[in-house]
């Protein structure tokens, strides 16, 4: 039987070809999606690690958690004498006061931009850091800095340059030196900027503080032991955490958002097999109906339902492996042009050699193999029913109409799924509506072969117009339900993600334009970097502030807290100002309220939480940890949306619970009497040396956000489109496979007098018609998700769902496009098709 | 080679001087190539009388299918020439041929001979609706009625009987009021009653609408139905008789059956 299931999958390799690629391309999306996401991982570990090469301990300020949605916490600035202290313990071999935090590096007044961080710090050589110098020598007195070498080289700095370096503030260094970082010139996708600690306070506005001490115990003292000594010695006030915890904390922050792509990739990776899975179930269906007979004759000469099922599992495992082996193999070449993909779309992500491990083969490996084994087994399981009587049957037999426990089984699954994907939208319960996405899909799998033919009917009638060609391509559809079912569920499938992220961003947008209706300000700054909380120097909105053409100034902070364990966000704003720059419906209480330290709410929140004015709610802020804040207000959803967070506090409030620094948006109206062009090259002179201020009116803003949205959603699309490919493979391979089945017909059809073309369109349009009734059920089920996301989603605010229609049109063309692309090779084929062999084969 | 006449020419024959509806004139064709090739007509030249019922015999691998696809248009040839009226077959394009077959010729094979998507009345109406063109419904109507085939018009081959499907194949191929008719075995797959009531009816066409046909068989008995018989053996034609009977048909069989290796033909 395996020498049968060889000699068989060699005999059809043809018909297995575009199986095995299907199986192929969808094992190499899951590997390289392993592969990038594992190098990104090892990369970030090696840049935390190297830079704390060979300290023992680290001492911070407390804090009640480390990070929050990828973004690390601002710890409080330790005293500088706490380092002499903890040098005075016993068991401490030397101790070094360090001051760091994020930085900009201006080179001739253009910004140096990495793709991660630019990190400003405090200059040391081992044992502290990996720091070796290449050029020049260490900053010593204030003025001077060190560049990493790779940096330097790649913005043509040279020693002695002189470069712009800002955080809180901003100043001009001469470059003394450049670094390596162990092996490296430089850290991955980073830039370095390394000053004197005098330097590096006055840079971040620390004063004489510092933000860590690190420590390196005396030799034969155990760290652990150290640690527990100066965590007693120093108090709750500090954190003492091992240096390598330290990093490995910092490197899981960071490797928080490489964790999404990780699940975004492998859920389109996902998609891609399964809508490979489809292809590969309806290839063997087909494979095997061409060769009842010969199943027939094998069970006739007494092969066993069993022997037979072996057989073709036997073919599919072999198809399988060697598919998911080359699949695995090409995923490391799909790592590259995935990260190249992510990275133009705006994701960070380091450069480096491709990290493959063992678990990323035998995943690649395992997944095409028991995808394909499980797409084979129905029809395996068709095969090995075949009667031996079958081999005498002159006559194919006629497709087997669906049993009456599948009928059952979809319609249940489609009618729960619809009825909890409604109830669930209508709950707000996004899980409800995930669980009734998945019920709806199956519902629709099962039901595909009863639903297909009907849709491909009605879908089909303008074809009737065509003449025979289109009728014969419409009835051909609708002959075979099963394969219909197949070749369309997943070409939909692949549709209605594209259709569900489609409509998702354009709604994503919507929310964001409804900001511009609430925010009155004439002018914004935020920073052209896109940190998650922002990053412009609070010295950015006093500048500002100072102008004789700015009215009024309004600064808006964001910050992470947890809600019982969920990492949620807030923002701080100035109750006295704000109103000035926006205007905050407030539905009970005032803002201004929000001066005595408390917080308010949005409309729909506090309704969800049962919360109204002078109650108060538990937040777990980094600082001080649970704190108890009074509920001094409600604005309405409108407003939320434009504050960006349902939770609102005072700036005051923010500094007292929050040690970041920095501002996300500066808000300014504008006098009446200025013009705002001119006030805008003013405003823009005055923040000049913070080159990450970036000034923009409210349209600006507005399109910069839905570009964000753009570049995402692009991303996703660009991915998803490979599921698409898979499934227009899939409609070339069944049909190309349905010629080789209807080789008499056609032969007929020619003999009668049917031209090529007509033949040839024939082809076509029976492509053209499932990938039109893909786009029909892809259509329809990828807005129904949406929508119903949309409301699960919505929580706090009102249902926003917007349907871009030129989109949606755009990528219904598309697909039928594709759909007549993908007739193209079988249509030739059945064109080319002898008619003589054609009806001589009897 | 004579022409022998016999009774039932119509009135509506063409009074042309060639009354050929088809003529082959010393064709060759080679099947495969090398050492695999096999001459399957070796300089055959054949003439097919208008309005008659012609009936081309011969053993396995004498050539009688590729004469009758060369003389379709359904296949080329290396050498020779083959007309069809008077249109030279092997001075058409591909589509010229197609289009050809389309208006002026009908086809009956020995299986698989509808499509299996489409009605009865669809299926003989394939040729015209092809073309663009709608049947003449009292034509339509008069074929139906002889070819019995009224209550079945909707329904599809997988619903009708051998016998039935093949008289919708009959009533495809006379549709077009083609010039000729091929049918290659038409009763091969069909019980004897079944195939007797065919073959009246394709003799009764030839008498009755003036039909002229062309039928490959090997069945001396289906041959009996025809007007006159051609013989073939190794790509030539060796012998004819006019007005066949089985008993005629299988005396002359028996003559040419001199031994010699099966070849296949046409694969």
């Amino acid at each position: 039987m395996w020498r049968l299931a060889l000699s068989n999958a060699l005999a059809s390799r043809s018909r297995l070809a575009l199986t095995w690629l299907a199986v192929a391309l969808g094992v190499a999306f899951v590997t390289g999606s392993l592969v990038l996401t594992d190098t990104s991982t090892r990369l970030l570990d090696d840049q935390f690690r190297t830079t704390a090469a060979g300290v023992d301990l680290t001492v911070r300020g407390a804090a009640a958690f480390d990070a929050a949605m990828g973004v690390e916490v601002q710890r409080d600035p330790l005293p500088a004498a706490l380092a002499d202290r903890i040098g005075a313990t016993p068991g401490v071999d030397r101790v070094r006061a360090v001051a760091s935090g994020p930085g900009q590096l201006q080179v001739d007044g253009r910004a140096v931009e990495p793709a991660g961080p630019t990190v400003l710090g405090t200059w040391a050589e081992a044992p502290f850091t990996a720091y070796e110098l290449r050029a020049g020598r260490a900053p010593v007195a204030d003025g001077e800095v060190v560049l990493d070498a790779a940096t330097a080289t790649g913005h043509g700095i040279d020693l002695g340059d002189t470069v712009v370096v800002s955080a809180a503030t901003s100043r001009q260094l001469r470059v003394v030196g450049l670094t390596g970082v162990g092996d490296g010139d430089g850290l991955a996708d980073s830039t370095v900027v390394l000053a004197a600690l005098p330097t590096a306070q006055a840079l971040l506005d620390l004063g004489t503080g510092v933000t860590s001490v690190d420590v390196i115990a005396a030799e034969g003292v155990p760290v652990a032991d150290l640690r527990g000594d100066l965590a007693a010695a120093l108090g709750e006030q500090y954190a003492v955490t091992n240096a390598q915890d330290a990093a490995a904390a910092s490197a899981d922050a960071a490797k928080e958002s490489i964790e999404y792509l990780r699940i975004v990739l492998l859920a389109l990776a996902a998609a891609g097999l399964v809508v490979g899975a489809f292809l590969i179930a309806n290839t063997f269906g087909i494979v095997l109906t061409q060769r009842t007979r010969e199943l027939a004759l094998l069970r006739a000469a007494g092969a066993t339902g069993r022997q037979v099922l072996a057989s073709v599992l036997g073919e599919a495992l072999l198809v399988g492996v060697t598919g998911a082996a080359g699949g695995t193999a090409a995923g490391i070449g799909a790592a590259h042009a995935l990260r190249g993909l992510a990275q133009s779309a705006g994701l960070a992500l380091p450069d480096g050699p491709l990290t493959v491990t063992g678990r990323t083969v035998v995943v690649g490996l395992a997944a095409g193999t028991v995808i394909t084994l499980l797409a084979a087994l129905g029809p395996a399981r068709r095969a090995a029913r075949t009667a031996p009587v079958a081999a005498m049957r002159a006559s194919d037999p006629a497709p087997s109409a669906p049993r009456r426990r599948r009928l059952v089984t979809g319609w249940v699954a489609l009618g729960l799924g619809v009825a909890l994907l409604v109830t669930a939208a209508l709950l707000r319960d996004v899980a409800g509506v995930a669980v009734g996405a998945v019920l709806l899909l199956a519902g629709l799998v099962v039901l595909g072969p009863v639903l297909a033919p009907r849709l491909a009917r009605a879908v089909g009638r303008p074809l009737l117009g065509l003449g025979v060609p289109g009728q014969l391509a419409r009835e051909s559809a609708v002959r075979n339900p099963r394969r219909t079912a197949a070749t369309a569920t997943a070409l939909a499938l692949g549709l209605a993600l594209i259709v569900f992220v489609t409509v998702l961003g354009s709604s994503v947008k919507a929310i964001g334009a409804t900001s511009t209706e609430a925010i009155t300000a004439d002018l914004l700054v935020q920073s052209s970097r896109d940190e998650m909380l922002g990053g412009l120097s609070p010295e950015v909105a006093d500048r500002i502030a100072a102008l004789p053409e700015v009215a009024a100034v309004s600064s808006v902070r964001y910050g992470h807290w947890l809600d019982a364990g969920t990492t949620s966000a807030l923002t701080a704003v100035d109750p006295a100002t704000l109103p000035r720059v926006a205007s905050v419906e407030m539905t009970a209480g005032e803002l201004a309220a929000l001066d005595g330290g408390g917080i308010v709410l949005a409309t729909g929140v506090a309704a969800e939480r049962g919360l109204r004015v002078g109650d108060t709610l538990a937040m777990t802020l980094p600082r001080h940890g649970e704190q108890r804040l009074r509920v001094v207000g409600l604005m309405d959803d409108d407003s939320a949306r434009a504050l960006s967070t349902s939770y609102v506090i005072s700036l005051d409030t923010y500094a007292e619970h929050f040690t970041e620094d920095v501002d996300a948006t500066v808000y300014i109206a504008l006098t009446d009497d200025v013009d705002p062009a001119e006030a805008r090259q003013t405003l823009r002179a005055a923040v000049a040396d913070f080159p990450n201020a970036e000034i923009l009116d409210q349209a600006e803003a507005a399109a910069g956000r839905a570009a964000a949205v753009d570049q995402v959603l692009g991303l996703v699309t660009v991915l998803l489109g490979f599921a698409v490919l898979i499934a227009l493979l899939g409609i070339t391979n069944t049909l190309a496979l349905s010629i080789v089945e209807r080789t008499r017909e056609i032969g007929l059809l020619r003999a009668v007098g049917t031209t090529r073309t007509q033949l040839s369109w024939m082809v076509r349009a029976e492509a053209v018609l499932v990938a039109a009734v893909a786009v029909v059920v892809g259509l329809a089920l990828g807005l129904g998700l949406a929508v119903a996301t949309l409301a699960g989603l919505s929580s706090d605010t009102p249902v926003v769902v917007r349907v871009p229609v030129a989109q949606l049109g755009a990528i219904v063309v598309a697909a039928v496009l594709a759909g007549l692309a993908a007739g193209l090779l079988p249509a030739r084929r059945a064109a080319r098709l002898d008619v003589l062999s054609a009806i001589a084969t009897q | 080679m004579t022409t022998t006449t016999t009774d039932g020419q119509p009135a509506t024959a063409p009074a042309t001087t060639t009354s050929f509806a088809a003529r082959a004139i010393d064709v060759v064709k080679t099947h495969g190539r090398g050492e695999a090739a096999v001459r399957a007509l070796d300089g055959a030249s054949v003439a097919i009388p208008t309005g008659r019922f012609t009936a081309v015999m011969g053993p396995s691998g004498s050539g009688k299918s590729t004469l009758v696809h060369a003389l379709a248009g359904l296949d080329g040839i290396d050498s020779g020439r083959v007309l069809v009226g008077d249109t030279d077959l092997t001075e058409l394009s591909e589509r010229e041929r197609t289009l050809l077959r389309r208006e002026r010729l009908g086809f009956v094979f020995q299986a698989f001979n509808l499509v299996p998507s489409l009605t009865a009345a669809e299926n003989i109406a394939l040729p015209l609706t092809l073309a663009g063109k709608r049947p003449d419904p009292a034509w339509l109507a008069e074929l139906v009625e002889v070819l019995g085939l009224g209550p079945r018009l909707g329904h599809r081959p997988s619903q009708l009987s051998g016998g039935q499907q093949q008289r919708v194949a009959v009533g495809r191929a006379l549709v077009a009021r083609p010039e000729l008719v091929f049918a290659d075995e038409p009763t091969g797959n069909l019980d004897s009653r079944a195939g007797a009531a065919l073959l009246s009816f394709l003799r009764d066409a030839t008498r009755t609408f003036g039909q002229t046909t062309v039928m490959v068989t090997h069945d001396p008995v289906a041959a009996a139905y025809a007007d006159r018989v051609v013989f073939l053996a190794d790509g030539r034609i060796v012998d004819e008789l006019a007005d066949p009977t089985a008993e005629t048909v299988l005396a002359r069989l028996a003559r040419l059956d001199t031994p010699r290796i099966d070849e296949p033909v046409g694969a």
